[in-house]
């Protein structure tokens, strides 16, 4: 029975450790213990589904997708509660759980206040990222995509620094602007499908058949693009996403990057794309603007910030274009590289953030000005640094390389131009990264700073991602073929 | 369609010249004699005696307001008294329960002491 | 002499309003016989009378009994606002019991007061004349003026009242000389009768008599729902009156004028819907934009949940501007959840309050998120299902209410919709930013949850999350209840 249901309980399961943390809620020390518990249940039941090669699921699934649950819900409205898994879900949840791991040791000696709170909201959080990368049904999607902000609203707005409230306010605001005219867009479509065909649905493939009209398809997929966009960000929408990244606690920070970013350029995919081909063709070109519009912009703003957290956020901004990219050339080889960036980009900016909060909760400070020289205070974390700052880089064998050589290979065959300009963008990526390391790590003292190297706990975190950071940059093939079957429906190539 | 309405407003333009030009008119062209017992307020035709601002006690208009209500109910057993015989045992049912809800009313009245005058 | 012919009387479309009325009535004189200083036993006695009222509404459901020579009429949806009364009034006695006791207004009146406007909303609800909208409006507004002054000694609730009833009976004038008007293009008072005439007399829509009737009669009711811009003594008489009177007051009367509005409108003026959907569009944008705009810059928070109000009558506009069979069961599902979810914030506000009306500002707040955790996580649910935010009744509300309208075509209304929805979670998170990002100044007041509000609390919570999550049956219910 439970077999038919693994994708409920997959997403469920974290929000059952949120509930049990808030209902106990007797030490510190006990909601840190089972939010890890359920943090690591959550990745080992999403490896589980590494093994689930076969269609395996009780409801007839569109093709593709292995895992499917198909439920009543509000028929009322021809809502149903839809859940299903392919290769790229796959990906993205195993990202997911992995990166909440992550985020849960982050936190863990950093968040001194309302503890069980903060470990909960970070479960709920998986919870609704989870959502977003299975639902299948237009009203269930939004309804994740929704739940996802309240978490980290109240994450940034209780433990974040410096202007807090303006951020998780703004943050909220903006995302929430945006996903409500999509609401108004899933809405329309969902009217003129059931003004078609007679019945009412929400469901991803009974809606994809609709023929919409070519004018009215384009002010849909405006709808939906801006929603994504913002999550994305794309330029020029991307200005919560520095106050956020910066404002937020470290936790936070590592879901904002890794995750929440990646929802905007899921859901583009999975339903921006293959609702509206006609009108996301006549986009194309401003999504092209826009992405390489943003790779150098993120890159050349990244170099001029004083603050790491904002250099990271900006280089967030930069990396994304990539994805971006990707997603607008539409070719098999561009989005498979797409889908590999945003793992990669979860991994490595994820850790980039991990580093700051750890070098932040040394020396209070994320002012670059306030460091030098750290390399030979605290050298294993100063490998680390050099470390993911290289793969930040682009630097062939680790991950990031593979994602953007991919995505400029997809795209110079479709479109050369913004494929030059992305790769004129990379350049500059190596420019602010190769000053953020030589100012940081080499340079000499320029304050002198008490500092200790890792503790075992933080040289834990950082080895499990640099070992995803290496695998992924050596041996990405695994996750192109998971992806390949999928790709290839959605872009329509046999 | 409005015509049949014209009567009316003509009746109502003539009431408000009327009543302003009697008050122009007699202030344009009658004689001013001011005199201190021509400007003091008229009171019967007495001397006036205090303020004519002066506080009436709060139960006076609990009793008036009290008197209204009770009054204007009993206006309704006229027409009914006139009608009692065609009206039948619905009628008087029907009025029945109307004092019964004038009664309620009654009573909580008086318990809640708004007859007393202390 | 011949008797005159008595109509057969069929008392069953009206016995909820009668048992109400007796009860009303009852509790009245229970209250000046028995000497005691507490008045709680009236509120439990005012409970049971609206469960019996509900039970007796409950039964008309599914079969419309028309009475009265077709003056009433208990039809689904009359029984379906019914109940929203009745919720409304149950709620509104379950927060008062507290607080009446808190600013020493511990006098039984209140609840027959509020008996007698339920009773008044109920009529409102089955009316099929104009004369039993108007005598039932009449009813419900008169037992408003006293609770909206219920609080003699406090200024703010005089002015409150006496506010209401002055602006209530300037809007009863417009209602009132609109029925007039109506009747006298027409030649009747009765709904159904209006509609046959103008049916069969077409040339009447172009009688200025009775387009300007009905103009005046939509001015009266925008009055009563409180939408732009007719909504100017809301926010004053909102702020004024005791708190557990604003949120009926919110909830309930709202509803009871949108019941009525509704019938008449789409019953009475068919051939003029063009004309007044118009009319609508605009009063439903002015109405959102208005509230939502004027609610950013409140700091107090019972002025805030008025403007929000005002906004959120502007919500169920758009549905009615729709005018399709959606859009009225989207209202009638709004005006449901509504009176849940606001009700909800309002016993969160009398929890916090302390007397004279003090900690009523959002500033109050800081600090609830730590020092009473659970309440404040249900402030939040009330908060984001006012905001539209799933998994909460008010977005299934909404999203029904906007689906509407784009299927009537409305697609710019449901977008300045949505935009407002946007806007106005700006001041609904000031709330929670209070409540949880800010340390609190001064400890907690605490004075304690009571049986009645926890009740209360818990079935306003239960209720919003249910239609938020498993909305199926209410919808469904919501459906069958759009006849007239």
């Amino acid at each position: 029975m439970i077999s038919h249901h693994l994708l409920t309980l997959l997403v469920f399961l974290p929000s059952l450790g949120a509930l049990l943390i808030l209902a106990v809620r007797k030490s510190d020390a006990l909601a840190r213990l089972v939010a890890l518990g359920f943090a690591v249940a959550e990745l080992v039941l999403s490896g589980y589904f590494f093994t689930l090669d076969t269609v395996h699921t009780l409801y007839p699934a569109p093709a593709g997708f292995f895992q499917y649950e198909n439920v009543h819900w509000i028929d009322f409205f021809g809502i149903r509660y839809t859940l299903g898994m392919d290769g790229i879900s796959l990906l993205m949840v195993a990202l997911t759980a992995f990166i909440t791991v992550i985020g849960v040791g982050v936190s863990w000696q950093g968040i001194k206040e309302r503890v069980p709170l903060h470990f909960a909201l970070l479960l709920l959080m998986e919870s609704g990222i989870l959502g977003v990368f299975l639902a299948l049904d237009l009203f269930l999607f939004y309804l994740f995509w929704e739940v996802m902000l309240i978490p980290m609203f109240f994450l940034i707005g209780i433990w974040g620094h410096g202007r807090r409230i303006y951020s998780a306010v703004k943050f909220f605001l903006y995302t929430f602007l945006g996903s409500l005219l999509m609401l108004v867009a899933i809405i329309t479509i969902f009217l003129m499908h059931g003004a078609q065909s007679g019945t009412y649905s929400f469901a991803l493939v009974d809606l994809i058949g609709t023929k919409v009209p070519y004018d009215v398809g384009l002010w849909l997929f405006a709808a939906f693009l801006l929603a994504f966009a913002i999550k994305f960000p794309l330029f020029p929408l991307h200005t919560w996403l520095p106050d956020a990244h910066t404002d937020a606690p470290t936790a936070g920070s590592v879901i904002l990057a890794s995750l929440l970013l990646k929802t905007g350029a899921y859901g583009l995919v999975r339903f921006g794309y293959p609702l509206f081909p006609d009108a996301a063709r006549a986009f194309t070109p401003l999504i092209y603007a826009a992405a390489v519009f943003g790779i150098s912009y993120g890159a050349w703003i990244a170099f001029a910030q004083k603050d790491m957290k904002r250099l990271v956020a900006y280089s967030s901004v930069s990396h994304m274009g990539f994805v971006a990219l990707g997603i607008a050339a539409w070719s098999p080889i561009a989005l498979s590289g797409a889908i590999l960036q945003m793992v990669n980009h979860g991994v490595t900016t994820g850790a980039l953030f991990a580093l700051v909060g750890m070098l932040d909760e040394r020396t209070h400070s994320r002012e670059i000005d306030t460091y030098g020289g750290v390399w030979g205070k605290v050298p294993a974390l100063s490998f680390f640094f050099l470390l993911f700052c290289m793969a930040s880089a682009g630097l062939p064998g680790l991950n990031n390389f593979v994602g953007e050589f991919l995505v400029l290979i997809g795209t110079f065959k479709v479109a050369p131009l913004p494929a030059g300009f992305a790769f004129l963008g990379m350049v500059l990526t190596l420019v602010y990264t190769v000053r953020l390391v030589q100012e940081i790590l080499f340079g000499k003292e320029r304050k002198p700073l008490v500092m200790h190297d890792l503790s075992l706990r933080e040289g834990g975190i950082l080895a499990v991602l640099a070992v995803g950071a290496v695998y992924l940059g050596v041996s990405p093939s695994p996750l192109l073929e998971l992806v390949k079957g999928p790709v290839a429906l959605l872009v329509g190539v046999k | 369609m409005l015509g049949a309405y014209l009567p009316i407003l003509v009746l109502v333009v003539i009431a408000c010249l009327f009543g302003l030009g009697s008050v122009v008119f007699s202030s344009l062209i009658g004689q001013k004699k001011p005199s201190k017992v021509k400007l003091q307020p008229y009171e019967c035709g007495c001397e006036p005696v205090g303020t004519a601002r002066e506080r009436f006690s709060i139960k006076f208009y609990l009793i008036a307001m009290l008197f209204i209500l009770f009054d204007i109910e009993a206006v309704f057993l006229y027409p009914w008294a006139v009608l009692f015989k065609r009206l039948g045992t619905f009628g008087l049912i029907e009025m029945g329960v109307f004092i019964v809800i004038l009664f309620v009313g009654y009573v909580y009245v008086w318990k809640k002491g708004a007859l007393e005058w202390e | 002499m011949e008797t005159i012919a008595i109509p057969a009387i069929n008392l069953a479309p009206i016995m909820p309003e009668i048992i109400l009325s007796c009860i009303a009535m009852l509790l009245l004189l229970v209250n000046v016989f028995v000497p005691s200083e507490s008045k709680g036993y009236l509120g439990v006695l005012s409970l049971v009378g609206l469960v019996a009222t509900a039970a007796s509404v409950v039964s008309g459901w599914g079969q419309p009994v028309a009475a009265f020579g077709g003056a009433v009429q208990l039809d689904n949806f009359a029984v379906f606002f019914k109940l929203i009364f009745i919720c409304s009034a149950a709620l509104a006695i379950l927060i008062s019991d507290k607080y009446v006791v808190r600013e020493e207004i511990n006098h039984g009146e209140l609840y027959p007061l509020i008996l007698f406007a339920t009773v008044g909303m109920m009529l409102m609800a089955c009316g099929m004349d104009l004369m039993v909208i108007f005598l039932g409006l009449e009813v419900l507004s008169i037992s408003l003026y006293v609770l909206a002054g219920f609080n003699r000694g406090s200024l703010k609730s005089n002015e409150a009242g006496l506010k209401y009833f002055l602006l209530g009976a300037f809007s009863t004038g417009f209602l009132l000389y609109g029925m007039a008007l109506t009747y006298g293009a027409t030649g009747s008072t009765k709904i159904g009768n209006i509609a046959g005439f103008v049916a069969t007399n077409p040339q009447v829509a172009t009688n200025s008599l009775f387009v300007v009737g009905m103009l005046l009669i939509a001015v009266g009711f925008s009055f009563k729902t409180a939408a732009a811009p007719f909504h100017m003594w809301t926010p004053d008489v909102y702020e004024g009156a005791p708190t557990p009177i604003t949120a009926f007051m919110s909830a309930g009367p709202k509803a009871a004028a949108f019941a009525a509005f509704i019938r008449v409108m789409i019953v009475a003026f068919p051939t003029l819907k063009h004309d007044w959907t118009d009319l609508l569009w605009i009063l439903a944008v002015l109405t959102m934009t208005v509230g939502n705009i004027i609610a950013l810059s409140q700091d107090n928070i019972k002025r805030m949940l008025a403007y929000s109000s005002i906004a959120h009558a502007g919500y169920a506009l758009v549905g009615f501007t729709a005018c399709n069979p959606e859009g009225v069961a989207g209202i009638l599902f709004y005006m449901l959840s509504y009176t849940f979810m606001n009700i909800g914030a309002f016993a969160v506000i009398v929890l916090i309050g302390k007397k004279g009306e003090a900690n009523g500002n959002v500033q109050d707040f800081a600090g609830l998120g730590q020092k009473r955790p659970l309440l404040a996580a249900i402030l939040c649910v009330f908060l984001f299902s006012l905001a539209g935010i799933p998994p909460t009744a008010g977005f299934v509300g909404k999203f029904y209410l906007f689906s509407a309208a784009i299927k009537s075509g409305y697609i710019w209304l449901a977008i300045i919709g949505v935009l407002n929805s946007a806007a106005s979670v700006y001041y609904y998170l000031r709330v929670m930013v209070y409540m949880y990002f800010k340390p609190s100044e001064e400890d907690f007041d605490w004075v304690g949850m009571t049986p009645a509000i926890a009740v209360c609390l818990l079935l306003c919570v239960a209720t919003t999350l249910v239609l938020g999550v498993v909305p199926g049956t209410v919808l469904e219910l919501a459906q069958k209840a759009v006849q007239f």
